[in-house]
Order: C-alpha cells, then structure tokens, then sequence
C-alpha cells in the first residue's frame, strides 16, 4: 500500500510453458472454461422430461435468447444454427466478468523483483482475450454475409461503384466493419478494466464500504458486457445477411 | 503499433491460446449443454402437443358415450314403459277373466243349490202325499172296522 495504486494495462507473465506464455489471464479463462463445462457436465446428467428448478431456469434462459434472436434473425433455423456461438460468448464473458469477483482475484499473488504478480485476472481485463473474442464474432459476422448472399453481392456491400455516393457509403461500411474488430475488443476490455481500476483505487482510499456500491455496480457492468458482445455479435450477423437492395 | 500492442501486452501465442479455449468451450458447451437441452424441449413440446391432441379425443370419446348412454337410457325406458304397460294390460284383462270366472262358478253354486232344495222340498212333499194317503187309508179301515 505504501508503494501507492500499481495499475498495469497487460496481463502479468507467471511463466512459460512450451513456448506459450502462462499469464494470470490465461489461468483464469481455464478456470472459467472448467466452471462452464463442470457445469454443463453435471447438469446433462440430471437433465429430465420433468424440469427441476434450475433445469427450469436454463431452459427458460435458452428458450428467452431462442425466441429473441428468431424474431431479430426473422428464421427460426438460422436462429438454431447461431445459438450455441451467441449463447457461448453470453455464458463465458457473464461467467468470467463475475467470477473476477471472487475474493483472491487479483489479490493473492507473489512479489518478484518489487513487482506485484496475482495469480489470477479477469479475463476480460486482458486484450488478448478481447480481441480473440472480437476475431471470432467478426469472422463469423463476414462469412455468414458470404454465405448468405454469395461473395460478389456481399463484396458489393462495400465496393460499389453504381454511383459516386455508394462508393462513398460503401467504404464508410467496409471501415465501420473493420472497426468493429476494435470496439468489440475495447468496449470489453476497458469497461472491465476500468472497473477494476475504480475499485482499485476507491479502496486505495477507503478500503471498508466504499468499494461495496461500485462493486454492485461492477457486477452489473459485466453482465451488461455480455449481454452488449453476445447481441451486438447477433445484430451485426443480422445486417449481414440482410439484402443490400433491402436495407438502402 | 508495436508499442500498442506491447503496451496492451498482446503476444500471438496468447492470442491463439485464447481462440483455441473459446473454441474447446463453444464445442464442449454445445455438445454437453446445448443440444441436450434443445433436444429435451423439443421433446417436451411433441409431448404436450400429443396430450393437447389426446385430451381433445379424450373428450370428444366421453361426449360421444355420454350421447350412447343418454341414448341407451331412453330406449331402455321406453321399453321398460311398454312393458309394465302390457303388464298392466295383461294384469287387467285376468282380473276380470278372474272375476268371471268367479262369478260364473258363484252362479254355478247358486244355481245349484237353488236345484237341490227344490228337490228336497219336492221329495219331502210327495213322501208326506204318501204319509197323508196311508194314514188315510189307516183311518178309513179303522172307520170300516167300526161300522162293521
């Protein structure tokens, strides 16, 4: 505490295993993907015809972001064939974003050479996960508009030169969808990591209560977060798929 | 940009190692969580679906056996009417067939009686002729013998 606030923008080396660097990030994403999958292990094995209360509650989470993403989508079969990649992004990141909640998440490390290096870090406070995340629903996004409307009528979404107009739109489309490799990434990694920078440096100052209301707030924000990727990743399939005749 | 992406600590082995956990884990969720459960609802819904359709038979077999057993319970009564009715009948014409009889076999006695006191009297009236007759015989010889 007397060195003062230690913030650092990147994800902490703990070691390298096999040429992969082992970061406290890396750690916790394993962690996560061990949480889900213990998850979706146990409750396969107690799945019934006759719903339990938390059978109830997961069918009805699917059943909501099923119906929800048919009307966006407007075809029920596309909507089946998206769920599990919206539905992953959704349970991941609100999985990662409130399990950096945890008591010892970036608090319980080792000191090396004066540096502070906790074992563990939310995963969506490193860019690395963001941007991994931001590539996947962008190559999604882009080969779905391919596959759907065929390369020359999607590339024409983008290059198009009917008219000195379109030619500027088009380019204005073709940047705002290479910048959304950017937002995605960004938008998530600097809500969680601002986050926790606030709670870092508001315990900085005072350590008892104060934290406590941005803390819930915080909470809230990362399961805004994933919401925001998982349906922003769904609008944007959409507009891809979408006729370019229709949607000018 | 290779400070930004140093300053972000992005490094291309992170970066896969971080597609290839999403990858593991959009697999695994959608084959350990995902289908399971779409395959449950989709089969919860074929079920209620078939009860929906087997209550709406259900329902129409019990309205039409109600229908068969009001049926049933009105010919029966009808039946049931005609036949205490032609026992009525029946009951009826032996009471007086009965009756008849009766009176006929109470005629038969009368008569019969009537008959035979006619015929006592009439015997007990010639049997006094004869008694009449002989004791006026017995008078007259007992006035013979006197006069003799």
């Amino acid at each position: 505490m007397e060195k003062g606030i230690h913030v650092v923008l990147k994800a902490e080396q703990l070691g390298t295993f096999l040429g992969l660097p082992i970061t406290n990030s890396l750690i916790m994403t394993w962690i996560v993907m061990a949480v889900l999958i213990g998850f979706a292990l146990i409750f396969r094995s107690k799945l019934a015809m006759i719903p339990g209360k938390l059978q109830a509650g997961v069918e009805w989470l699917f059943e909501s972001v099923l119906n929800y993403m048919t009307e966006t989508l407007e075809d029920e079969k596309m909507a089946r064939k998206f769920f599990p990649l919206i539905m992953t992004i959704f349970l991941f990141l609100l999985v990662a974003n409130e399990l950096a909640f945890l008591p010892g998440v970036g608090s319980i490390g080792i000191t090396e050479h004066g540096e502070f290096l906790p074992f563990l870090r939310a995963p969506s406070a490193d860019l690395n996960l963001t941007l991994a995340l931001a590539i996947i629903s962008f190559l999604t996004i882009e080969i779905t508009g391919i596959v759907a409307l065929g390369f020359y009528k999607y590339a024409g979404k983008y290059v198009n030169f009917s008219s000195p107009v379109n030619f500027v739109v088009g380019i204005i489309e073709l940047l705002s969808n290479l910048g959304r490799l950017i937002s995605f990434s960004f938008r998530l990694f600097g809500n969680i990591f601002a986050g926790e920078v606030m709670i870092l440096v508001a315990g900085f100052f005072v350590a008892y209560l104060l934290p406590v209301p941005l803390m819930a707030f915080e909470v809230f924000v990362g399961f805004i977060q994933a919401v925001v990727f998982s349906m922003l990743t769904l609008f944007f399939i959409k507009l891809a798929i979408m006729d370019p005749h229709e949607s000018h | 940009m290779d400070q930004l992406l140093e300053a972000f600590g992005i490094q291309l082995p992170l970066l896969l190692a971080q597609l290839v956990n999403f990858g593991v884990l959009f697999v695994a969720l959608t084959y350990l969580l995902y289908k399971p459960v779409m395959k449950t609802l989709d089969e919860r819904r074929t079920k209620v679906a078939q009860g929906v359709l087997d209550a709406e038979e259900a329902a129409q077999k019990l309205a039409s056996a109600d229908e068969e057993a009001s049926t049933t319970v009105q010919t029966a009564e009808k039946e049931a009417e005609g036949i205490v009715a032609t026992a009525r009948e029946e009951a009826g014409s032996e009471k007086t067939r009965i009756v008849k009889e009766a009176e006929a076999r109470a005629a038969s006695v009368a008569a019969d009686a009537e008959a035979r006191a006619k015929e006592t009297a009439e015997k007990s009236l010639r049997e006094s002729e004869k008694e009449i007759a002989r004791l006026a015989m017995l008078a007259a010889e007992k006035a013979m013998r006197k006069e003799s």
